[in-house]
């Protein structure tokens, strides 16, 4: 592990630091709030409240769990790249497109040059560090990971789209570092849907990190592993958390192949499934990463965000990934 | 050149205001008891108007029903074959889009018709000719779980979609399409399954009847694999310019002994292209292939774009297309 990084940077963590990788679902009385604010039946202010009660749940709920380093759970943001382009200037909020099934989503437009104009996260982060004294991560979304999600009709390419958000999103993490913020995950999820273009992710992610002083996490989920390692152990970063136990643990294969270089989150609970595992499965695949990988390096938490699950659900998962991780440091 | 204006598959089922979420209100509550199998099948009918007009509307002389009741272009068609169970979500090659993945257990087989029912619908409600569109054998085997002991191996799968496929294309050729669209994208990203998809295109070339059969291949470049295309037994090849730097480069050097259809306008972007940039395209491209016919399409279906610039982008083929002629006088 980069402990020394963390060291320099006050942060103490035990073995297997429990953290989760953002998301949290939100509760029934925001969910109404947020409609009803859609609607324009409240004001901006009543959600904010909603939103920061929401907020100060999931803090005391991580600290009583006893999770290492926490997350806001991100109350305030609806979609991941939408709640970015909302805030930075040269978006505009695009139409309806389709996921899947009856599922749609805004796909934001790029259609000027797109700036940074104040901190976007850093109120929230803010105020969910002022309820602990555990390290609250900074949550952002990364740049090719808004490229991808976007439409764009301003910039020649991807490459100059990526690089362009990555100028601005650094801004950001200034920001939060500023604020005084010392673990800072910025998301790609789309990273590995297009393998020819991970040196775009990782030089859209460099932009954004070098040269600045945090513990820097990426989270990279549902796709392609194989096609993108081990040129993803590239990404300018100290710590790729990867959704692991949906896909079998299948990554630990190329990790005996190819040594694995970084600190590693490992996702141990499936977030998709209603099912709470039990503590041998999640025992189980934690023992088997350590087969392949040294205990110095290896974080656990989910496989992502946990917003989809209940409130119940999210909680039983954490509650038993923080169990066996205990268990596993005696 | 003569070109013609084509849509190429999908196109948006719902749009922003609430007067156009007719589809997904109606499935919501369908899938809740509250509406009957004839008021989702009465909404899709509706939604497959509302996108046949805005087809005819913008000037298009080849339609399509737009897909409107397709789940996805993998399990829309697999989920109606027998030998066949529907399985959890994956993302549909490099787009923000999910299909449901097909695990195979058994031989296929054609249990019931796939699109021809939609053809007909679309075909009785538009005045233009309408296009059916089915996703091929190899990208269908090529999106499936099976075990080779229950099928064969991999071109046993193949050939079990075909078998399939071209029950349908006969079917469809019987049923009047003059037209018929096969969507194997993953030839571009697999290249090594050529030979398999001669094959199969054999087949279902052997079914057409009196129709003509059109090859799409998209999200990839097709530009490497371009001369071998034009070996395979379809009439016309339909192509995504928009992975490809060096397409029509490579048309306006090779020609092309097939019907082409020109996704030079991309259906992934809402950026409107440069009318005059593609026209100078399509000059080079005519300077080769002379006075035969093409197509100008999007590089893939419209579903990927709101439905609002989907629409101004199917207007905006005609602008081109205006571009074109003024330049070529």
């Amino acid at each position: 592990m980069s402990r020394e990084k963390l060291q320099k940077l006050g942060i103490d963590l035990p073995l297997f630091p429990t953290t989760s990788v953002g998301s949290f679902p939100k509760p029934d009385y925001l969910v109404k709030a947020r409609g009803d604010f859609l609607k324009g039946k409240t004001s901006q202010e009543a959600l904010d409240e909603n939103s920061r009660q929401a907020t100060e749940f999931w803090i005391r709920k991580q600290e009583e769990l006893g999770v290492d380093v926490l997350v806001d759970g991100e109350m305030y943001r609806g979609d991941m790249v939408a709640y970015f382009a909302e805030h930075l200037r040269g978006f505009e909020p695009g139409g309806l497109v389709r996921s899947y099934g009856n599922r749609y989503y805004h796909k934001p437009i790029i259609t000027a040059e797109v700036r940074w104009e104040a901190p976007i996260t850093v109120g929230w982060w803010k105020y969910a560090q002022s309820l602990t004294a555990k390290p609250v991560k900074g949550m952002l979304t990364g740049p090719y990971t808004v490229m991808d999600w976007s439409f764009n009709e301003f910039y020649p390419d991807r490459r100059a789209t990526c690089l362009a958000l990555a100028k601005e999103i650094r801004r950001e993490v200034e920001a939060l570092i500023e604020a005084g913020a010392k673990i800072i995950q910025i998301d790609e999820p789309a990273t590995s849907v297009r393998p020819e273009e991970l040196p775009v992710a990782i030089d859209g992610l460099r932009a954004v990190t070098e040269g600045l002083s945090a513990y820097f996490i990426t989270h990279i989920c549902y796709g392609a592993f194989e096609l993108i390692y081990p040129g993803m152990l590239e990404m300018p970063v100290d710590n790729l958390d990867l959704e692991m136990s949906n896909s079998g643990l299948d990554m630990l294969e190329l990790f005996k192949r190819h040594r694995f270089t970084k600190d590693l989150s490992v996702g141990v609970v499936d977030v998709h499934s209603h099912v709470v595992e039990e503590d041998s499965v999640v025992e189980n695949r934690l023992r088997q990463v350590l087969e392949v990988l040294p205990q110095e390096i290896v974080w656990v938490d989910p496989d992502c965000g946990l917003k989809t699950r209940s409130v119940e659900e999210a909680i039983a998962k954490m509650q038993v990934l923080v169990r066996v991780a205990r268990l596993l440091r005696i | 050149m003569e070109l013609i204006l084509a849509h190429h598959s999908s196109f948006p089922r719902i749009g922003d205001g609430a007067d156009q979420q007719i589809l997904r209100r109606t499935i919501a509550q369908w899938e809740k008891g509250e509406k009957t199998d004839e008021d989702l099948r009465a909404a899709e009918e509706r939604v497959m108007e509302w996108a046949l007009a805005d087809q005819i509307e913008a000037g298009l002389d080849v339609v399509t029903d737009g897909q409107i009741r397709w789940y996805d272009p993998i399990s829309h068609l697999a989920g109606k074959l027998r030998g066949i169970r529907i399985n959890g979500l994956l993302r549909f090659f490099d787009t923000n889009t999910y299909f449901r993945q097909p695990v195979v257990h058994g031989p296929i087989e054609r249990a019931e018709t796939m699109v021809v029912g939609d053809f007909e619908f679309a075909k009785a409600k538009s005045s233009r000719p309408v296009k059916p569109v089915l996703t091929g054998p190899v990208t269908l085997a090529r999106h499936s779980i099976f075990k080779d002991g229950q099928v064969g191996g991999f071109e046993q799968l193949v050939d079990g979609y075909t078998r399939a496929l071209a029950s349908e294309v006969e079917a469809l050729a019987a049923a009047g399409a003059r037209l018929i669209q096969i969507d194997e994208p993953s030839l571009v990203k697999h290249p090594g399954d050529l030979p398999q998809a001669e094959r199969s295109l054999k087949a279902l070339s052997a079914a057409k009847g009196g129709s003509q059969l059109i090859l799409a291949l998209y999200f990839g470049d097709a530009a490497p694999i371009y001369e071998r295309l034009q070996a395979l037994p379809v009439d016309a090849l339909a192509l995504d310019f928009t992975y490809s730097p060096n397409l029509v480069e490579t048309i306006a050097a090779q020609g092309s002994a097939k019907q082409l259809a020109l996704g030079l306008v991309d259906g992934r972007n809402t950026r409107l292209e440069d009318t005059r940039t593609v026209a100078r395209q399509l000059e080079k491209i005519a300077h080769r292939l002379g006075s035969a016919r093409a197509w100008l399409s999007s590089s893939c279906g419209f579903e990927y774009l709101p439905r609002d610039r989907a629409k101004l982008k199917l207007r905006h083929l005609e602008a081109i297309r205006q571009e074109f002629l003024g330049s070529a006088r």
